[in-house]
This record gives structure tokens, C-alpha cells and sequence, in this order.
């Protein structure tokens, strides 16, 4: 029962110091746990909506103000961040863009690209 | 080489990866007709609403989606677990209570798209 005196795991997200692959993985994870974390709240909020049509338009206003529209965006992003990462681990998965440059430059677009939704979604709705 | 091989079978975590992949595609595809659909046809009001979900193959779908995701998020948070939650007891506990919420979540979705929209 000793073998992890001599397995060289080294997880310390503080003094690690991350490429950019293992920063877009690290960010795949804290966007995949805080989504799990909004899921009951998405799915109370869908709930009150199915209710009346009074506590669709509570919940609506809700959703509407400063705080609401800001957790809005911030799980959009946190969704469409983690989907294109994803979907970025699936290829590589398939031994598709597992060569360093062209892994290293997936990681920066996964980056950009849900950046870049957010604020086109933003802007269209 | 006692340690992980003698708490289970040596594939388990094949399942478990295969889980997390193929829940993925249903997710991805989802979320991205989710994201369409909503840039097309923002949501107007409590009407359109409940005429989207009054169709049973909406809820259908949507019911699907949360299940699926449920299953997804399983096999994620418990590989987190496995990374930093080092205590063996502690680990339990957490993956225990993270199982049960799992389970009631998918519960309470059952419930709302069985009954659906007033």
C-alpha cells in the first residue's frame, strides 16, 4: 500500500506552473464542477417558469437585472468554454492535433472562440 | 501493486471514460441547437414559452439532455475526486453525497418534464 511514495504526482495547482494546454485543461475542470454546481439552480429556475405565467415573468425579470444577465453570461461562457475544450480533448483523443505547436494553438483558440460567442450571443439576444 | 487494482475490476475506468465521451456528443450537439435556436428565436413571451414546451418530443429531448448531463458530471467530478481528494474516507463521503444529489436531480427533472408547462 505504499506505492504513492514514489509515484511523482505533482498536482499543486498553486506552484505549478502551467502550459498553455494544461491551463485550458485546468480551466475545462473549474468550468465543468461550477456548471455542475449551477445545474439545481437552472433547473429551479426552469421549473418556476413551467409554473404560471407570473412566475415565468419573475423569473424573467430575475434574469433581467444587472446580477441576473451577468450570471447569464458567465455560465454561457463557462458552457461554451468547456464544450470547445471539449471538444478539443475529443480530437486529441483521436490522435487528431496532438502535435505540440498545433495543440498548443487549439488551446489558445478554444480560449478566443468562447470569448468571442459570448460576446456575439450577448450582442444578438 | 496492491493499492487501485485490488479495490475493483482493471476496466473500470474504460466504462467510465466511454460514459463521459459518448454523454459529450449528446451535450455538444444540444447545447449548440440550445444556443441556435435561442439567437433565432429569442424567447418572447409566456405563450411562445409554453407552446415550445407544451410539444412532447421538446421535453422529451430536454429531459434526455439533463439525464445525460447528470451521467457526464458523475464521471467528471468523480476524476476530480480521484485527484484531490486524497483521504480514502473523505473521498467516500463526498462521492456518496455527490451520487445521492446526482440521483434526486435526476428525479426532480423527471418531474418537471412528466408534468410539464401549465
Amino acid at each position: 500500500m505504499q506505492r504513492s511514495a514514489t509515484r511523482p504526482v505533482y498536482l499543486n495547482l498553486v506552484q505549478i506552473r502551467l502550459p498553455i494546454g494544461g491551463f485550458v485543461s485546468i480551466i475545462h475542470r473549474i468550468t465543468g464542477a461550477a456548471l455542475a454546481l449551477a445545474t439545481p439552480f437552472a433547473l429551479w429556475a426552469l421549473q418556476a417558469s413551467f409554473e404560471s405565467e407570473a412566475r415565468f415573468e419573475q423569473v424573467r425579470a430575475l434574469l433581467g437585472t444587472g446580477l441576473g444577465r451577468a450570471a447569464v453570461l458567465l455560465v454561457l461562457w463557462m458552457l461554451v468554454q468547456h464544450l470547445y475544450s471539449g471538444l478539443r480533448h475529443l480530437f486529441i483523443d483521436i490522435d487528431v492535433g496532438v502535435d505540440l505547436p498545433v495543440a498548443r494553438r487549439t488551446a489558445w483558440v478554444t480560449l478566443i472562440a468562447s470569448i468571442v460567442t459570448v460576446l456575439s450571443v450577448g450582442v444578438l439576444i | 501493486m496492491s493499492g487501485a487494482r485490488s479495490l475493483g475490476g482493471t476496466h473500470r475506468g474504460v466504462a467510465a471514460f466511454l460514459i463521459q465521451r459518448l454523454t459529450s456528443i449528446y451535450l455538444g450537439a444540444f447545447t449548440i441547437y440550445l444556443i441556435v435556436y435561442v439567437v433565432s428565436h429569442p424567447i418572447g413571451n409566456y405563450a411562445g414559452w409554453s407552446g415550445y414546451f407544451s410539444a412532447g418530443w421538446v421535453r422529451l429531448a430536454w429531459g434526455l439532455f439533463v439525464a445525460t448531463l447528470l451521467a457526464h458530471v458523475w464521471v467528471g467530478l468523480r476524476s476530480i475526486y480521484m485527484d484531490y481528494v486524497k483521504p480514502t474516507w473523505l473521498r467516500f463521503i463526498v462521492s456518496t453525497a455527490t451520487a445521492l444529489a446526482l440521483v434526486a436531480l435526476v428525479f426532480w427533472a423527471a418531474v418537471i418534464f412528466l408534468r410539464g408547462i401549465a
